[in-house]
């Protein structure tokens, strides 16, 4: 077993999908962003596809080596209706990751998911 | 016994997605009305039955599904998503649906292995 081998069929610790880390990442720009707006119809459809693409650029940059990342945003009203949001992957359990977070004012409700999956 | 799939088996083709996706609603939510202990159930039903008719393709890819139902009631909802992937190999597919009492809102990623 000598030399090295140039293919990572695995991320290494460092690089690693890492949801607390990315989790906060969501955190600060949906707080940024949405702290106090409300729900305007004609505004909602570009705020959230800025609001995907901002927390892309954050996750992209915070170092998850060879991930390939999906953004999911999802923003509604808040008038007391009922909504529920679920998820399930085909992936590689050892090396991808999602991590979520929740945001809520009086006005309306914002749901982030982000998904990571290692590119071997 | 080597066998080598053309473009058309390996690539993911967003109609057959979108058939898949619609024949799981269908399926598991149909012409029900809004139930609130019900819903947990319709979103697992139709995320897993998405799942394992994508798996059934054969297709090398990795698939990330997720579906939403909101009770109507006059309130707005929106979705969006941005992707950092290979825009030739990898791609998505969204669906909504919706009858008398909710909306439903499917969304598959595909990502090439």
């Amino acid at each position: 077993m000598e030399g090295s081998d140039t293919y990572l069929i695995r991320p290494n610790h460092q690089h690693k999908f890492k949801p607390a880390i990315v989790k906060e990442c969501i955190r600060e720009i949906v707080r940024e962003q949405l702290s106090g707006l409300k729900y305007e119809p004609e505004e909602v459809s570009e705020l959230s596809r800025s609001l995907a693409e901002c927390i892309k650029d954050k996750v992209k940059n915070a170092g998850f080596d060879r991930y390939k990342l999906v953004v999911q945003v999802v923003i509604g009203e808040q008038r007391g209706q009922g909504v529920k949001m679920s998820s399930r992957c085909l992936w590689d359990a050892d090396t991808d990751n999602y991590a979520e977070d929740v945001f809520m004012n009086d006005s309306l409700f914002c749901v982030v998911a982000v998904f990571g999956s290692y590119y071997y | 016994m080597d066998e080598y799939q053309t473009e058309e088996e390996t690539a993911f083709v967003v109609e057959d997605v979108s058939t898949i996706i619609k024949e799981s609603v269908e399926a598991a939510i149909g012409g029900n009305a809004y139930q609130h202990s019900r819903v947990n159930q319709w979103t697992t039903s139709v995320v897993e039955q998405c799942l394992s008719q994508l798996s059934k393709l054969g297709k090398p890819f990795k698939y990330i599904v997720t579906c939403i139902i909101m009770q109507k009631n006059g309130a707005g909802l929106q979705t969006a998503s941005a992707c950092f992937w290979d825009n030739t190999t990898d791609d998505s597919c969204a669906v909504r649906w919706e009858n008398k009492s909710m909306y439903c809102i499917v969304s598959v990623f595909g990502l090439a292995i």
